[in-house]
């Protein structure tokens, strides 16, 4: 369904007068995503993940390569062509604050993308928006109310509606569970299987939380230096990659009782 | 640290029925109630709970940095056996940061943008002990960047706090704790902004401050992965409250709070057998060079 081949990117570095060389950020990227699949995208802070996620929703053009969505190339296409191709591909950020407008209410920030695409009567987006709040947890009065009401997870089930409105084939998750508390995060881990199972939509779950991906995803894409350095299929298969960037991911994970401590008293 | 052997009948930090009371248009609200927690020193007291659950509160109250017309305290907070509450604001001035230090989340924050980190380092220093010099402040920085291990101190402190990474700010700021040499450390959240990686590291930093300098340490996380790490006692909090208290090994292996039960059940336990990590780790510090995984 999404088929990303051999993406590189680079950023340009600035440079008032002449310009310095850029910044490469994305090299040689291939894979594909089945429909109803969840792929998991690891690495540490600054390989690229978020720059592959904005390049595969649509909102950044790769310096080189394709990135096909349902045999439709994102960038050879016009705006007519792009905008509805849009509709098929959502996402969801880390910080579900910023991913909001503070002065709409829940209900309007959830029938946005309805508004954008579908031509709904009032009360029948009233009615859609109601559904939507109760499949992702919340009642049909938060509706109301706007986002300073909300705590993070609630806001995060926001955006999961917001982005599950239209029924799109792929969500991008772009940390979407990071900056919550541990009790949210499993709860919107749960949400999100529960969703696929329902609509079976494809999840590019981008994260540098090695458990939580390998809770979620059916494949797993280790990211590090703008590479692919592993693709693993089962947990096991990632545990015994033997590349140095995956090895550090699984070394830094910490215990999940204290008599699994990592024993740190003889370094200086 | 003699004090670690010899039973203090003061511990380091005490807090006494410890309340916050905020005043609103519709009368006063409790956001903390009955907040009693004993940390001695070298320890660390490990807060766990849900956002929102008064974690963060907790610090600001112990540190007197609470809005002053809306936030009212009460109960007591009593470092050494001092009491705090009476201290007047210039008094409090000189505890913060040379008898408590403090971490917070987003390092992002807690430098000045417009400065340097050599800048600032340079200032706190110097705020604390009227007696050095530039000079000496400078070599002090110096000597505490590249204890705490990190690369190219002397460039570190010509760079502005943007041009590093949270990873690095938070090491930063550590390094430059562990130069103060307070007594008790407050880390509210210190690794919920950082990856994996840095997250790593930066307990790693926390755990060296302890064993060579002695400082307790009050970590505030709402992952239990750092509690299970880092701390000796854990509080365990929601809505205001402690709800169950207790040795870290007692709390993991016999939760006697329901909420408790909740907070680890809500662990992803998705793989972890032990030994094979403990292989995997030595084989990483063996493996050189990266070679591409089929």
């Amino acid at each position: 369904m999404l088929d990303v081949s051999q993406v590189s990117h680079s950023y340009a570095a600035g440079g008032r007068l002449w310009r310095k060389p850029a910044i490469p950020v994305l090299q040689d990227i291939s894979f594909t995503l089945e429909p109803g699949m969840c792929l998991g995208l690891l690495g540490v802070s600054g390989t690229g993940k978020s720059t592959l996620g904005k390049i595969i929703l649509g909102l950044q053009r790769p310096t080189a390569g394709r990135v096909s969505f349902a045999g439709q190339d994102w960038y050879a296409r016009d705006r007519r062509a792009r905008h509805h191709m849009r509709r098929e591909v959502q996402a969801v950020f880390q910080d579900c604050y910023s991913a909001v407008n503070p002065l709409m209410s829940a209900g309007q920030i959830i029938g946005e993308p309805l508004r954008n695409y579908e031509r709904l009567s009032a009360l029948e987006q009233k009615r859609r928006v109601a559904e939507l709040l109760e499949q992702v947890g919340l009642q049909a009065s938060d509706a109301d109310k706007r986002p300073a009401a909300f705590s993070g997870g609630q806001l995060q089930r926001i955006n999961i509606a917001r982005a599950i409105a239209l029924r799109p084939k792929l969500i991008v998750l772009d940390e979407a569970i990071s900056s919550l508390d541990m009790v949210n995060q499993t709860q919107i881990l749960t949400l999100l299987s529960q969703l696929r199972a329902d609509y079976g939509m494809s999840y590019l779950f981008i994260t540098h939380h090695i458990q939580a991906a390998l809770t979620i995803s059916d494949r797993m894409l280790v990211m590090d230096k703008g590479q692919i350095v592993c693709t693993a299929d089962s947990a096991a298969a990632l545990m015994s990659s033997p590349h140095p960037a995956v090895q550090q991911l699984i070394a830094a994970r910490l215990p999940e009782h204290p008599s699994q401590r990592l024993d740190w008293s003889s370094e200086t | 640290m003699t004090g670690a052997i010899i039973v203090q009948a003061n511990p380091l930090l005490e807090t006494v029925d410890l309340a916050v009371q905020c005043r609103t248009a519709s009368g006063k609200l409790d956001l903390l109630q009955g907040i009693h927690l004993r940390l001695e020193a070298g320890r660390v007291l490990g807060i766990v709970g849900e956002s929102g659950s008064g974690k963060s509160l907790t610090c600001h109250a112990i540190l007197g940095l609470l809005h002053r017309t809306q936030m009212q305290r009460s109960g007591q907070v009593r470092l050494q056996g001092q009491e705090l509450t009476n201290y007047s604001e210039r008094q409090m001035r000189r505890v913060r940061g040379a008898q408590i230090g403090t971490i917070l989340q987003n390092p992002m924050n807690a430098f000045m943008p417009l400065h340097t980190i050599g800048t600032q380092f340079v200032q706190t220093l110097r705020t604390h002990d009227g007696t050095l010099s530039r000079r000496q402040a400078l070599r002090i920085a110096v000597e505490g960047l590249d204890n705490m291990g990190l690369p190219h101190p002397q460039r570190l402190l010509r760079q502005y706090p943007f041009q590093l990474s949270g990873g690095m700010l938070q090491r930063i700021m550590i390094a430059l704790s562990m130069c103060l040499k307070p007594k008790l450390l407050i880390a509210d959240e210190p690794t919920t902004a950082l990856d994996l990686v840095s997250q790593l590291q930066v307990l790693r930093a926390l755990d060296r401050l302890r064993r060579e300098c002695g400082t307790a340490i009050l970590l505030v996380s709402h992952d239990l992965g750092v509690i299970a790490q880092m701390a000796d006692d854990v509080a365990v909090m929601r809505h205001g409250r402690i709800v169950e208290q207790g040795s870290v090994h007692q709390l993991f292996d016999d939760p006697q709070h329901e909420y408790t039960r909740l907070l680890l059940d809500s662990r992803m336990t998705a793989y972890h057998p032990l030994e094979q990590e403990q292989e995997q780790e030595q084989e990483q510090e063996q493996e050189q060079g990266g070679r591409r995984d089929a």
